[in-house]
């Protein structure tokens, strides 16, 4: 990933908002996300840990803030009933809260997608940029990295990874009527049993 | 029909041929949707009689046309259907507002459609004021008001329905999300109909509602043949019972007391078709008398165990459509191919994950599925959750099944090793064997079905309209093989996908009858673009993006859903935020 689509307009601060169409911001986001899954996928994931929670220290805006344990170690999901979500302590981020904070001056959305597993935070700017130097940094100093090639969407191995992750993330969904039904049976085994 | 007849009479003697007349009088008797969309292709006069005379519309999708373009070419619809969100909602996988709202519909049936007599509304918004306005337009004359899993409206929207649709036979409710304020509705309904012939609020929770109200319907309406309804103790029915003699149909109810006092409930006497909520082992016995008439048994919701559903099949010999869970295993599934040799449709829906909520042997595998093949040959539906599977299994239902329209297998995710995998050559054979299959879903694993077998679900699937894969192929390989297949191919939904957004979108151009996709959990490219790369008019392409749900007791990972349709009517104009439209003009890409 080339050094220049890391440092697009993220937030796309300098150009004019309301001026583009509500696709436009979408694709720009997404096109900016693309290019950031490309920077992170080399770093060290209890770096990415801790610039996180050292971002959310100070809140703008933020009722329920949960300090992450930098010190819970992470582990590559390798099968469904392994999986563990990077950031499982933190604020998630609904749509309708989504839309709130895009309007307010203060947070604004940052979704990074990482190892197949995909969260969203509210992150002022300043900390929002500071990550993404961060991450700009790590890469260009690891000595394990591999020039990646802007072209490719990311190197074999990463996809492999990626795609076995994310096959393996999609639990079999269960239909709405019979889900109600095994809850409510749970319910009567326990009622009748005490 | 007088004023054509009319002015044909001129044109008769100039043009040979069928005389619009001699048309006027047949085409009413084509009811079959694919035939009259051919009729109606063959000129314009021939168009605008089919559109005369049509009585029955099904929109797949309620974003593909509009009212407005509905009322300009079939004025007359005596009968309307219309589906709202995507299947996927069934399994909670569709954000609550989506869309499919049926207002605009509504207010275009209330201004125009004045031969309207019924209504089917499936996985769609509804409104309580839209109720008020479909019951004070039409209440004198709809016949059928079918609100199918639709949330949004509460019981003060059903009582505009009992008041004032007073001509309602069917009354559908079914699996719908209703906000309840009182039991007031059921009783508008009881005091003013007296030609209800089916009431469904099945898995409602309506709670609210009351048995004297139930049975003051059966008396005041004679023709009263089909009943379901939500959790309501089954003593508490037996004025019911008594008050429907001709009622052929009951699901429902609940069993809260000793087992030995439901020995004095006794059932109406034509009652064939049945589904008691939460029967256990010793409330069955109250079954056995009729058990012999019964033709539908529903034990999705029943408390019985793999040795209990044996006692009960056995003495179902007429029995032609069963649904119930995995519970049934195997042995259950060898009782049923020796007992019900009539059975039609069987559906086997995935029990409880926990051990000690399910019987041990509750599970369907290739030994149960084999003696069902050979057991009962006059299937047309089948859908199972499966524990494990074998190629013969599935070669077997080739062999033998051959009336098969609908086949549905998932294989469950909890054993690690499955005995045979990949699955290409018994889904081939399956497929060359069901040769009227229209309907087909195979839900699998990484290593499950291999491009090679995906390749061979295009090739032998010439009827299919609809299909859902899960898990299936290995590379874009097989997904550009399969869609150089699949002639028939409607309606395509995909989960768990290894495909990237370039293979989806080329295989996309590739099936010639594709209308309508859907796609969770697949490889986006880098820019998003290779998407843009189906762009073409008409082509309306949406997006759900990744989003994360934070339940009670666990944080739900939802990946981005894609849903590409037909629609007459541009894109919509009521997103909600989590649905983002994938518009290639404003991307800068020329369609």
């Amino acid at each position: 990933m080339s050094r220049a689509s890391v440092e697009l307009d993220f937030f796309g601060m300098e150009k004019q908002n309301c001026c583009k169409s509500r696709f436009q911001k979408s694709l720009d986001r997404r096109l900016s996300f693309r290019g950031l899954q490309g920077a992170l996928s080399k770093v060290n994931p209890e770096l990415i840990k801790s610039v996180i929670a050292s971002g959310l220290k100070n809140p703008q805006g933020q009722d329920n803030v949960y300090q992450m344990d930098s010190n819970k170690s992470f582990s590559v999901p390798s099968s469904p009933k392994e999986t563990q979500s990077l950031f499982p302590a933190l604020p998630l981020l609904t749509p309708a809260a989504r839309a709130t904070s895009e309007n307010g001056p203060e947070t604004a959305p940052l979704t990074i997608f990482y190892n197949g597993t995909v969260s969203v935070f509210n992150v002022p700017r300043d900390k929002a940029e500071s990550i993404l130097k961060l991450a700009v940094e790590v890469e260009g100093n690891s000595k394990n990295v591999e020039p990646i090639d802007s072209k490719v969407a990311s190197p074999p191995s990463d996809r492999q990874q990626l795609l076995e992750t994310l096959n393996g993330d999609l639990p079999i969904a269960r239909r709405k009527s019979l889900q109600r039904f095994l809850e409510k049976r749970k319910e009567r085994y326990f009622l009748f049993c005490f | 029909m007088e004023e054509n007849g009319n002015k044909l009479h001129k044109t008769m003697t100039s043009q040979p041929g069928m005389s619009d007349v001699v048309l006027g009088c047949v085409m009413p008797y084509i009811d079959d949707p694919k035939d009259r969309d051919a009729v109606s292709l063959v000129c314009r006069r021939w168009y605008e009689l089919d559109a005369l005379t049509r009585k029955h519309i099904t929109i797949a999708l309620c974003y593909t046309t509009s009212p407005d373009r509905l009322r300009r070419r079939f004025r007359h619809l005596e009968s309307l259907k219309l589906k709202g969100k995507p299947r996927a909602a069934m399994f909670n996988l569709i954000p609550e507002d989506w869309g499919g709202y049926v207002t605009p519909w509504v207010n275009e049936i209330a201004e125009n459609f004045n031969c309207l007599k019924a209504v089917h509304f499936r996985r769609m918004i509804v409104k309580d004021s839209d109720l008020e306005v479909l019951a004070r337009s039409r209440g004198k004359v709809l016949q059928v008001l079918k609100l199918d899993k639709c949330s949004g409206f509460s019981t003060d929207g059903l009582l505009h329905v009992g008041r004032l649709c007073r001509q309602l036979r069917t009354l559908f409710l079914e699996e719908s999300a209703i906000i309840e304020k009182d039991g007031q509705w059921l009783h508008e309904l009881a005091v003013n109909n007296s030609v209800l012939m089916n009431l469904n609020f099945y898995m409602t929770d309506l709670m609210k509602v009351s048995c004297e109200d139930l049975e003051f319907i059966a008396q005041n309406c004679r023709n009263l043949a089909s009943v379901k309804i939500s959790d309501c103790e089954i003593l508490d029915l037996v004025g019911f019972f008594h008050a429907a003699p001709v009622l052929e149909e009951f699901c429902g109810g609940l069993f809260n007391e000793q087992p030995e006092r439901y020995a004095a409930v006794s059932f109406p006497p034509r009652l064939c078709r049945l589904g008691l909520t939460y029967m256990g082992k010793n409330e069955m016995p109250i079954v056995f008398p009729f058990a012999s008439l019964l033709k539908k048994l529903d034990l999705l919701y029943a408390f019985l165990d793999t040795e209990d559903h044996c006692l009960l099949i056995q003495r179902c010999p007429n029995l032609e459509v069963l649904e119930t869970r995995n519970v049934i295993g195997d042995r259950g599934l060898e009782v049923l191919a020796r007992s019900c040799k009539r059975l039609k449709r069987l559906r086997i829906e995935r029990g409880a994950d926990e051990q000690e909520m399910e019987d041990e042997e509750g599970v369907v595998s290739q030994r149960g599925l084999m003696a069902l093949a050979q057991g009962c040959l006059e299937l047309e539906y089948l859908a199972v959750y499966v524990s494990d599977i074998t190629n013969a299994s599935l070669q077997y239902i080739g062999t033998y099944l051959k009336n098969l329209c609908d086949f549905r297998l998932v294989l469950l995710d909890r054993e690690e090793r499955i005995t045979d995998l990949p699955l290409d050559d018994g889904v081939r054979d399956l497929l060359r064997g069901c040769e009227k299959l229209r309907r087909f879903a195979l839900y699998l694993r990484p290593g499950g079905l291999t491009d090679v077998g995906l390749g061979y679900i295009g090739q032998y699937s010439p009827k299919v309209r609809w299909m859902l894969l899960g898990y299936v192929g290995g590379s874009d390989v097989g997904l550009l093989e399969f869609s150089k297949g699949c002639p028939s191919l409607q309606k395509l939904e995909m989960r768990g996908c290894c495909f990237s957004e370039h293979a989806l979108a080329a295989s996309v151009m590739q099936l010639t009858s594709l209308r309508y996709l859907w796609v969770q959990g697949y490889r986006a490219s880098e820019s998003g673009r290779d998407l843009l790369a189906m762009a073409r008019p008409f082509w309306n392409i949406e997006l759900i993006p990744a989003r994360r749900i934070v339940g009670e007791d666990a944080v739900i990972e939802h990946p981005a859903h894609i849903l590409a349709y037909y629609s007459l009517a541009g894109p919509r104009t009521d997103f909600p935020e989590s649905v983002i439209p994938l518009d290639p003009s404003a991307a800068g890409i020329s369609s």
